[in-house]
């Protein structure tokens, strides 16, 4: 059997509804981020196979955007995490409620 | 002349503004003089007036300004003096001269002397503008401006509560009217162009008799308002809460007379409508014998004369109804003169009874109050209708009008009235001025009035007398412009019997009451005697309980509606359904605060859950617009 | 400066009142009696240079705004609304001229600067936009005037006038748009000038749907039933100055759109709407005249006859014809006169007994001579008696709309009843009788500050009973072309019939149903 774009594009909706679980369920805020990750990198996936499918790159590229702001994203997430971390020594999604309506 | 015409009608209205000027201060005589004489210079010019238009037969017309101006309709101030109007004004600045001076001496002691001025000079200066306008808008300022002062006279002593209620009472019911004639003046424009009398009575004979069936209605409820024909008549017995010479003024000689004038003025258009004439004799003959039944057993002088006012407007109704405009123009100027003579000597009475109204307590006054006592006597003999006082010639009149249009029903309505009439008006003179003095059981004190009062009172009594003499030359002065009919029962025999038959019941009637009421048994009743257990009595002492029947079917329903309307209408269901949507939005919105709760992860549950629905969404409408077609046969097979 | 007038009696207010924040406290209220003077006195030049043979718009303004759209800042005035401009700055100046004590007198004059140029925005604005922007703007004072100086209640009042009447301009506002981008449609350019919309003919189901969006926006103001509640509210917790502007002339805005957007835009939809909205307009004249006659608080009443008075202007207004609409407008100036004099009037015994509850009253008329005599003859103008300002109007409006319906009219015409049954009850329980509450005995009568603001009012009320002529000419000029333009718009049979045609001579519509 031949790994066709159906293949990658199942892969990619598994993975995305994995991420999208992580982030409705994860209550911790490291998780939430690696879920994040999990969401961003299935779209990589269907962005670089269908390019190749295509043979555009144009997807591939976009694909290394993703990885660069993912990667930016992680960075000032995980800074303001150690933040939080240090001053309510907790990383409870729960407990952050100082915007609440 | 056009001065004069002026004169005769600003004189009372700068009378009124000088009394207004001095509206709250102390009394000042000086009030009561200037309006007198004011009102003496208008009866001076009015009756030159009167001389002129006699004389020459001509009308003075003037056109003073413009008044209202809108499209099509053009209303400005014009006055003319022409036979009718010239008569009105001659009873009003008569009568209101006489009733002034004599005001002078009977408000002597009132705190609110100099309004009391204003406002009478005011309610003349509003007559003469309803009896002196060229058309009918005009006619409708005088028309409010004479229930206005009515209101503010009534309502005079503003203390009492039944005096202000009274005042309230007479003015809604007349407004109740005025809406009629209101209407009215509508159709009279819409129907003619215009509210000028001429032009519009020139232009009626040319309309469908529907419409003019309907203007006639209308402008009649207008009358049966101010003259207080039945039902709109029970304003006019509580009227009486305001000072006597009010009552003599307003309430006898003039303003409840503008009905009959109105229906004088335009006798061209209830001439094509003989109908609605013969409606409105019907009507006042009926008016007439109910009033003269509330009468007989009433308490209350001045409700006694009040009644009879009613009465004997009725008369003029069925005189007018019937074609007979002059008679009932004729009857107005008499019964104008000894009726407020009547009320007056009732005024005399009432002060020096200190304001006591019923007749069974006083009695045997005749000796104290002479004068009075020949005046209100001699009035109510003219009253009465007997040879040759003026009753005789202008209510015999009537009852001769009747009887030659062949009304019979109507002319023996009328003659029981007349002998009604002698009755009651003997009843309350003969318990006044004769018979025992139960005064002295009270501990009053009567007196005499004022000398200037009497002296006041005297030329109303001369023309009581002999105001009938002037019929002849009367009837060819005001017929240039009615209808000149003569009502001469042609066959002497039934002339003779009928006239001489009249004055035998009349006198009957008149001895009666003496003799009944002059008697050493009469009390003051107690409620115990059969007569006032009787039925009749009960009927007729509460006024065939139709006040009563208005505060407890209408008065009381209104105000209750009212609240209902507010309490519950308005405030439960109006104002509950919009401040219902707010709060429906503020609920709303006070629910979908908890999206907003600040919490990471239900907010981005709910931001999955909206990319989900959107998501969805277009999926949707992509497959349907692809599908459209089959999805359009599906729904036409289904009938959509 | 004749050609810019009414730019400058726009915004002279509103500059001065900026210069007002500069202004001592001690002297501000000579200030703005000064301002409110000045304006009266341009708005009664504009009067004078006015030509009242001309029945359509003079001094013209016209400065483009967004061109590319068609919004232009263009006004303009003619008989229609000249009067109320001039009402308006009238009552500006007696209001501040009889200001009592009030705390923060500084800001409250300033509002009300602010608002007399709303006023004269609304007034003689000729583009929607610029219409709609005063229109909205005017709002604003009201809203803090009522909410910083009302009574108890004074939040949720003034919470309630603003969210009501803005509501309702919304959808006025949307209306509105759909108009511009009717006429843009059908001429190929955009363009918000009322002038060029009335050139426009639509078809009929546009026009009633358009009606609707503008009847919506213009109901509320009025206010007409049932959108009237929030009215008793704002006059019951707004200060006397509040209640007198929005009654006399913020009440005005809506009757004013009527005849200046509705009527001429769409004649059809009038006609179909006709007979609705006169029942509607009955409703208002007879059932707000019981719940008056219900009420306990003397303000109430008035508040509430105010409705029932708005009730006959739009009965007026939608007779469709000269004698109505020109009856409709001058009631505006009269009620604006007689019910602006009568909360003045309330202002008067409230500030001496802080209370506007009858029943707390009762023999007012021996202890305050004066005073009585002045709501006496104010009562009687409002009661329609005529020789008084408001008989002009009511007789002329009832007169208009006999020629359409008979049986309506007719129970229109209640409202002389049922008026005067409130009014005079209420008299009667202030004024009449003996003085029972000791706090009343002693009451001081009107002072001068009072007499100069209620004077002019009095004398107006019947020197314009008396001699309309000078109101009723030009208004009548212009409405006439309003007329006529409805007419040769109209395009159903039923339209062209109930409007008539003024061209070929007198025409007299014989009523139909």
């Amino acid at each position: 059997m031949e790994i066709g774009l159906n293949h990658y594009l199942v892969l990619s909706t598994i993975l995305f509804s994995i991420g999208l679980v992580g982030v409705m369920r994860r209550k911790n805020l490291l998780m939430l981020f690696f879920a994040t990750e999990i969401l961003l990198n299935s779209v990589n996936i269907s962005f670089a196979a269908i390019s190749h499918f295509y043979g555009d790159l144009t997807g591939q590229m976009f694909a290394f955007f993703v990885i660069a702001i993912a990667a930016s994203e992680v960075a000032v997430g995980l800074g303001l995490l150690i933040v939080w971390h240090k001053r309510h020594n907790a990383i409870d999604l729960d407990l952050m409620s100082t915007m609440k309506g | 002349m056009e001065l004069l015409l002026y004169t005769a009608l600003f004189a009372p209205l700068v009378g009124s503004l000088f009394a207004a000027l001095f509206g709250a201060s102390p009394k000042t005589l000086v009030t009561g003089v200037v309006t007198s004489l004011l009102l003496g210079v208008s009866l001076v010019a009015s009756t030159i007036l009167l001389i002129f238009v006699i004389t020459s037969g001509q009308f003075v017309h003037v056109e003073m300004m413009t008044w209202i101006t809108a499209g099509d309709l053009y209303i400005p101030f014009g006055f003319i003096v022409d036979q009718i109007s010239v008569t009105m004004m001659m009873v009003v600045t008569l009568v209101s001269t006489v009733v002034h001076v004599y005001a002078i001496g009977y408000m002597d002691h009132d705190k609110g002397f100099n309004r009391f001025f204003s406002w009478l000079s005011a309610f003349v200066f509003s007559m003469m503008v309803l009896v002196m306008s060229d058309n009918f808008a005009g006619l409708f300022i005088g028309w409010e401006g004479v229930g206005l002062c009515s209101w503010g006279l009534i309502g005079f002593w503003y203390q009492k509560e039944s005096a202000t209620w009274a005042a309230n009472e007479a003015f809604i019911m007349n407004r109740i009217a005025d809406l009629g004639m209101l209407i009215g003046i509508f159709l009279i424009y819409w129907n003619t162009g215009t509210l000028q009398y001429h032009e519009a009575f020139a232009a009626m004979p040319a309309l469908e008799n529907a419409t003019l069936v309907w203007i006639g209605i209308f402008l009649f409820v207008g009358a049966m308002g101010k003259s207080a024909q039945f039902p709109l008549h029970t304003w006019l017995a509580d009227a009486m809460e305001g000072p006597t010479p009010v009552s003599a003024l307003i309430h006898a000689a003039t303003m409840v007379t503008a009905g009959v004038y109105l229906v004088i003025r335009s006798h061209e258009l209830y001439a094509l409508i003989p109908n609605v004439g013969l409606f409105i004799a019907s009507l006042g003959a009926f008016v007439a014998i109910f009033a003269a039944s509330m009468a007989l057993v009433n308490r209350d002088i001045k409700r006694v004369i009040a009644y009879s006012t009613l009465s004997q407007l009725g008369y003029m109704f069925v005189a007018a109804g019937l074609g007979a405009y002059w008679v009932a123009l004729f009857h107005l100027m008499a019964h104008a003169f000894f009726k407020a003579l009547l009320f007056l000597g009732a005024g005399n009475v009432m002060h020096a009874m200190d304001s006591e109204l019923d007749p069974f307590k006083m009695g045997g006054l005749g000796k104290k109050m002479k004068v009075t006592m020949i005046m209100m006597t001699l009035a109510s003999v003219a009253l009465a209708g007997i040879y040759p006082f003026a009753g005789f010639f202008s209510k015999d009149l009537i009852l001769e009008a009747a009887f030659v249009e062949q009304h019979y029903i109507i002319y023996t309505v009328l003659l029981v009235t007349a002998g009604l009439t002698a009755f009651y008006s003997f009843r309350i003179i003969a318990l006044i001025f004769h018979g025992e003095e139960r005064y002295k059981l009270f501990g009053f004190h009567p007196h005499e009035a004022y000398k200037f009062m009497l002296v006041a009172m005297s030329p109303l009594l001369l023309l009581a007398i002999i105001a009938g003499s002037f019929k002849l030359s009367y009837f060819e002065m005001v017929t240039n412009l009615l209808p000149a009919i003569e009502y001469h029962i042609h066959h002497p025999l039934t002339y003779w019997v009928i006239t001489l038959g009249t004055q035998l019941f009349v006198i009957a009637a008149i001895f009666f009451a003496y003799k009944k009421y002059m008697s050493k048994s009469v009390k003051v009743p107690d409620g115990t005697s059969a007569m006032e257990k009787s039925f009749f009595y009960k009927l007729l002492i509460n006024q065939y309980y139709i006040p009563r029947f208005y505060e407890e079917y209408l008065v009381k329903p209104y105000r209750e509606l009212s609240c209902v309307f507010w309490k519950h209408v308005d405030q439960k269901v109006v104002d509950a359904t919009v401040d219902g949507i707010a709060n429906v939005i503020y609920i709303t919105g006070e629910n979908s605060r908890e999206m907003q709760s600040g919490n990471l992860s239900t907010m981005l549950k709910w931001m999955v859950a909206g990319l989900v629905a959107l998501l969805s969404l277009a999926v949707v409408f992509g497959l349907a617009t692809r599908h459209s077609d089959k999805i359009m046969l599906i729904l036409s097979g289904l009938g959509v | 400066m004749l050609d810019n007038i009414l730019s400058i009696l726009v915004f002279f207010p509103a500059i001065a009142a900026i210069f007002g924040f500069a202004v001592a406290k001690d002297s501000i209220r000579a200030y703005g009696v000064a301002v409110a003077f000045i304006e009266f006195a341009l708005s009664l030049l504009l009067w004078f240079s006015f030509d009242s043979s001309v029945s359509g718009m003079q001094f013209m303004e016209m400065v483009p705004l967004v061109p590319a759209f068609g919004i232009n800042y263009i006004l303009g005035v003619d008989g229609i609304s000249l009067f109320i401009v001039i009402l308006a700055s009238f009552f500006t100046m007696i209001g501040i001229a009889s200001l009592g004590e009030t705390k923060n007198v500084k800001n409250m004059i300033i509002s009300l600067l602010f608002l007399q140029m709303t006023m004269a925005g609304v007034f003689v604005a000729l583009d929607a936009i610029v219409f709609y922007v005063f229109w909205e703007l005017s709002l604003v004072p009201m809203l803090y005037i009522i909410g910083a100086w009302g009574g108890p209640l004074r939040i949720y009042a003034s919470v309630k006038f603003f969210l009501y009447t803005f509501t309702g301009s919304l959808i006025m506002l949307v209306g509105m748009l759909f108009m511009a981008y009717f006429y843009y449609q059908a001429t190929g350019t955009w363009s918000f000038a009322f002038l060029e919309w009335y050139r426009l003919i639509l078809p009929e189901t546009f026009q009633l749907w358009l009606f609707g969006a503008f009847f919506i926006g213009f109901a509320i103001k009025v206010p007409m039933f049932p959108f009237h509640t929030w009215l008793p509210y704002a006059h019951g917790q707004a200060p006397t100055i509040g209640s007198v502007i929005l009654a006399a002339i913020l009440l005005k805005m809506g009757t004013y759109a009527f005849i200046r957007l509705s009527l001429p835009m769409f004649p059809d939809a009038s006609v179909f709407f006709m007979f609705p909205i006169a029942i509607i307009a009955i409703i208002m004249i007879i059932y707000t005249a019981m719940v008056a006659y219900a009420q306990e608080d003397i303000k109430q009443v008035v508040a509430y006859s105010s409705i029932s008075h708005m009730g006959v202007i739009i009965l007026g207004t939608f007779a469709l014809n000269v004698e109505g609409i020109t009856g409709s407008i001058f009631l505006m100036i009269a009620h604006g006169v007689v019910s602006g004099a009568l909360f003045l009037l309330v202002g008067v015994i409230y500030d001496r007994r802080h209370t506007k509850m009858m029943a707390e009253f009762g023999g007012l008329a021996s202890v305050m001579p004066r005073y009585a005599t002045i709501f006496g003859i104010m009562l009687m103008a409002s009661v329609g008696l005529p020789l008084t300002i408001n008989f002009v109007g009511e007789f002329l409006s009832l007169l208009g709309f006999y020629q359409q319906s008979h049986i309506l009219t007719l129970l229109a015409g209640i409202a002389i009843i049922v008026g005067a049954i409130y009014m005079l009850s209420a008299y009667k329980k202030m004024f009449f009788g003996e003085v029972t509450n000791e706090e009343n005995r002693n009451l001081p009568d009107v002072n001068k500050r009072e007499l100069v603001a209620l004077v002019p009012l009095v004398l107006i009320t019947v020197w314009l009973g008396v001699y309309p002529k000078p109101l009723l000419d030009p208004i009548s000029n212009s409405v006439k072309s309003v007329v006529q333009l409805m007419h040769d718009k109209a395009i159903s049979e039923e339209a062209k019939t109930r409007i008539p045609n003024l061209m070929d001579g007198v025409t007299r519509v014989k009523e139909t149903n």
